[in-house]
Order: C-alpha cells, then structure tokens, then sequence
C-alpha cells in the first residue's frame, strides 16, 4: 500500500515499514525538542514524556535521533523498498 | 555461502562510483541499496559544483548523465522590506563553462547504479543493511533486516549521513545536532520558457537581516535559495539543528520563513509565482558543518575490513553546502584502496590506513569541508553591519569561493595532477562542457534502466 499527503505533495510513503524510530520513556527528560524538530509532526509529549503519534508521513531524516542528548530516541532505517519515496528529490 | 570480494551500501551518489570502479578491476562487487529505486530517498536542493565534474571520476565527465540545468552564475539578492536591496551578480561565467549542474536525485543516482550495473557490479534494492558482520575485529560482510549475512573480503560504507552501521560497531559516533542543518524544500513546477526568461542560467540567493523572517534565524546567513531545474524551481531554507545552544522550533521557523517570503517579496509575487505550480514539499538533514568540528572531522573514516565514504563520512562540503563531488572523490580513493589490500590480500586496518593518507592528501576534501566562511555568515548577521553583509553575501554558498581565490589553489593543484596522469585532460574538459551543454540544449541524455 501507498499513501500520499496532501500537506506533503510529490511523496508517497511505502507500508510496512515497522518500528524505525522508538522512544525509550526511562531515559525521556520530556524536553520536547524531538517535537519541536520533526517536520512530520511524528511525535507529542504528554505527561512529561514524548510519544510517536504517527510515523506514517516521517522522511527518515534522523532530527529527532541527532537532537535527543538523552539518548531516549533510536533511530534505524525502514524495511528495504518502504517508507518515504520522492522523484522530486 | 557466496561471498563477494567488495560490499557496497547504499546506490546514492558516491556507492555507484566505488562499486563500478571495483567491478572494473574485475572484483565481485555487490551493492546493496535500501530503497526501490537509487535515489528515490535522496532528498536536495541539488547544484553539483563543476570542480566534482572536472577532477571526479572519468564515466561522469565523459558521460551524459541527466542534468536539469547548466548554472553558468550565481545571483545573490539582499532583501529588504520586501524589496531588493541590493544585489551581487559578480559571480558569472559564460556558457557553455558552468559554475556547476543542477539536477534531481533520482534520475542522476540511477543513472551512476546503472554504469556500476553495465560494468558488472550486482545491484539489490529494497534490501536495508541493518549490521556489520563483525569477526576478530574486522568487518566481513553485512547483515540484511531479514537476519541474511551477506559476507565479503572488504566493505564500503556509502549509506548516507544517518550512518548507523559504523556507530552500532562501535567504530563513529552520531554527528552532533551543531553541525547539522535541517532544510526543507520546495520543488515547483515552471514552464521552461519561464525558467529560462526569468533566472536563466542562474541560481539565485535571497538574504536579509533576521527581522525580515525569510530565511531561519543564523540558518546559514538567513538565506532562502533557488536552485533552478529545466521546467521546475527548487527554493529550500535550512536551520541549525541547535542555535545559540537550544533547539528552535525549526517546524514553525520553516514554513513560517517560507510563508513570509513568498507574502512579500516582490520579485517572488511578481516574477516567479504566477509562473510556478506547487509539485513537492520534502526535507532531510544535512551534517554541513560536520567537517568544521574537530570531534566529527577526526573520527574514524576506516577500520579493518571497513571503509568510510561521502557524507557517512562527514565530507559535506562546508563551502558548497553539496556532499556530491566529496563523495565521489572518496568512493574513488575507497575503490583504488580496496583494490589495492585485495590485490595484496590484506585489508587489515593498518593497510587500509593508505585510504585516510590519499583523503587527506586530496586537493579538496578536507579543505572543502573545513571551510568557515559560510559559518561565519551568522557573525555577521548579529553584527548587523550591513555594509559587511553587502560585502559578504558572495560567501554564503561556496561557488562564491572560487572568487576569492580560495578554490584556486586546489584547482590548480588538481588540474596539474590530472594532466600529469592523462595529457588529454584538457581536451575531455572542453568536451564535456560541450557535450553536457549540447545534451541539456537537445533535452537528450543516456536511457536510464527505469525508463
């Protein structure tokens, strides 16, 4: 399955790409700068924690992954062939 | 269990060239490449600088990959109330000499996977290298997400800037948000006689004050750029990751930046919008400045059995804001290096020392990636000297430095070295500029395989 965004034209996210970017609520300091970073809007803080809300239009760009200190954010790359596609890159 | 001579991960722009390079010399070479198509994730506001073309490897000079445009100026504006302020056009040479090329990921990646292809290299896509296959110390193949070890005498690293795979074995750290841009793009559609009649053969720079919101705050000199395509434009704006020590609001700064722009800037609302049609909104990061810091620039690009290329070695090009000619540059001297330790059956860490030695000693890549100017942009910006910022908006992006002399010396050093080598380096520049302008004229490059 494919999806696109209308906020994000000219890219379509390839299904089934599993848990790539996690969030381990130990270490979260519930600083908020993975939020303020994501383009996507991927992730929330609610009770002093960050959350993914939805990684179905994230561009595995890695912000959020380089911006938390606390090393609460990891980071791997999606199942080969899914995720964010472009022609227009 | 098969096993290949060289594995090299990721077909974006620098694997290509060490994969064809290896199969060349006859090695069983295997790229394995996470995506469905090379390039497809490659996101960039992309001018390949004419110094990549020149002194990079031979296939891409003498070839005709797929170029969108022959950017033969630079055209920086500063911004003011809305209105142009002043602008630098000083920076031009004439066609069919080019200052660079722009041009899309995709179609260019592909084109480079398919000359590793045509030279025997075996290319498998939709496949993520989740690991490194790690024995007695050295690396000796890969691991795939489905768990499958794909083994090999050496590996090379081209994965790209989120380069994982060397941090997990322990042999890089993570880049630091300092020395890292976030940018967002814009790709939109534009009639080519528009292109042609509004920027011509230009790429084109805005630049303002930080109270004039059109490029994020000390992003590199509150700069807002358009890289021109041949019926398409490519604005982009970036942001440090972290500015003054916190971490902005870059996905409120970015689109509020944009949105300013494009609500008041004359030249934009009179000459450009009524012309282009929103195509496509993208992002990545960008370790810019990576090579500017001591703990990125010094660590290891190397280990046994394990070479490091491109901006998984952090050699984005402070100066150009373009990763592409140092990834070319590094796959090339990864590819002479892992021929030269099969050849000799010793990939040991202290052979393969030979391919830091030949990096450094490369006219460009440490000076491209240690160059400050455009960094220092920002000193100027709080500052608020307007006539040095006059003086220096030239900077900002580093085709600008051949200007001032900076490049001329590796230039020169790399052209004497080339023409050293083949007494017809000369001539196959002269052809290329030629034929890459004929090319881009007659709209007509090489078929790509995904055609």
């Amino acid at each position: 399955m494919v999806r696109t965004s209308s906020e994000f034209p000219g890219i379509e996210w390839v299904e089934g790409t599993g848990d790539f970017i996690r969030i381990d609520g130990e270490k979260c300091t519930g600083c908020a700068d993975c939020v303020r970073v994501c383009l996507a809007g991927c992730f929330a803080v609610e009770e002093k924690k960050a959350k993914i809300t939805s990684l179905e239009r994230c561009m595995e760009c890695g912000a959020c992954w380089y911006v938390c200190t606390g090393d609460a954010v990891s980071f791997s790359w999606p199942r080969g062939g899914t995720g964010f596609r472009t022609r227009w890159g | 269990m098969e096993t290949y001579d060289v594995i090299v991960i990721g077909a974006g722009f620098g694997g290509p060239v060490a994969a064809k390079k290896c199969a060349d010399a006859g090695l069983k070479t295997l790229m394995v490449e996470r995506s469905g198509i090379p390039g497809e994730k490659v996101i960039s506001g992309l001018v390949i600088p004419i110094y990549g073309f020149l002194f990079g490897p031979a296939f891409i000079r003498n070839g005709n990959p797929p170029i969108e445009r022959p950017i033969c100026s630079v055209v920086n504006r500063i911004v003011k109330g809305g209105k142009i302020a002043f602008t630098d056009h000083s920076l031009k040479v004439p066609a069919p000499v080019v200052l660079g090329y722009s041009a899309y990921c995709k179609p260019f990646c592909t084109w480079l996977a398919d000359r590793a292809v045509e030279s025997g290299a075996i290319l498998r896509t939709s496949t993520t290298v989740t690991d490194l296959i790690v024995e007695g110390g050295s690396v000796r193949g890969v691991i795939t997400e489905t768990g499958e070890a794909l083994r090999s005498r050496i590996v090379i690293d081209s994965g790209g800037t989120q380069n994982m795979l060397s941090i997990k074995a322990g042999i890089r750290k993570k880049f630091v948000p300092e020395a890292i841009e976030l940018y967002m793009i814009w790709d939109f559609e534009m009639p080519k006689a528009d292109v042609d009649r509004v920027f011509g053969t230009s790429m084109e720079f805005f630049h303002a004050m930080p109270e004039e919101k059109i490029g994020a705050p000390l992003g590199y000199g509150s700069t807002l750029y358009f890289f021109t395509y041949r019926d398409s434009i490519h604005p982009g704006l970036g942001q440090f990751l972290i500015t003054e020590g916190k971490v902005p609001n870059v996905q409120k700064l970015l689109r509020d930046y944009f949105s300013n722009f494009t609500a008041t800037v004359t030249r934009w609302k009179q000459d450009i919008a009524p012309h282009a049609k929103l195509r496509g909104v993208m992002w990545d990061v960008c370790p810019i400045y990576a090579g500017l810091l001591p703990e990125t620039r010094e660590m290891p690009i190397y280990s046994d059995g394990f070479l490091i290329v491109g901006d998984a070695a952090g050699f984005e090009a402070a100066a150009f804001g373009d990763g592409v000619p140092n990834a070319w540059f590094s796959a090339d001297i990864a590819a002479d290096t892992a021929i030269e330790a099969l050849a000799a059956g010793d990939t040991s860490r202290s052979f393969l020392a030979r391919y830091e030695e030949k990096i450094k000693a490369d006219p460009f890549i440490i000076h491209t990636i240690s160059d400050g100017r455009r960094w220092n942009m920002r000193e100027i910006l709080k500052s608020r000297d307007e006539n040095e910022f006059r003086r220096k908006v030239r900077d900002h992006w580093g085709i600008g430095a051949f200007r001032y002399g900076n490049m001329g010396g590796p230039c020169l050093r790399a052209a004497r070295r080339a023409v050293a080598e083949d007494g017809k380096s000369i001539s196959s520049w002269l052809n290329m500029f030629r034929r890459y302008y004929a090319n881009w004229e007659q709209n007509r490059f090489d078929r790509l395989s995904t055609d």
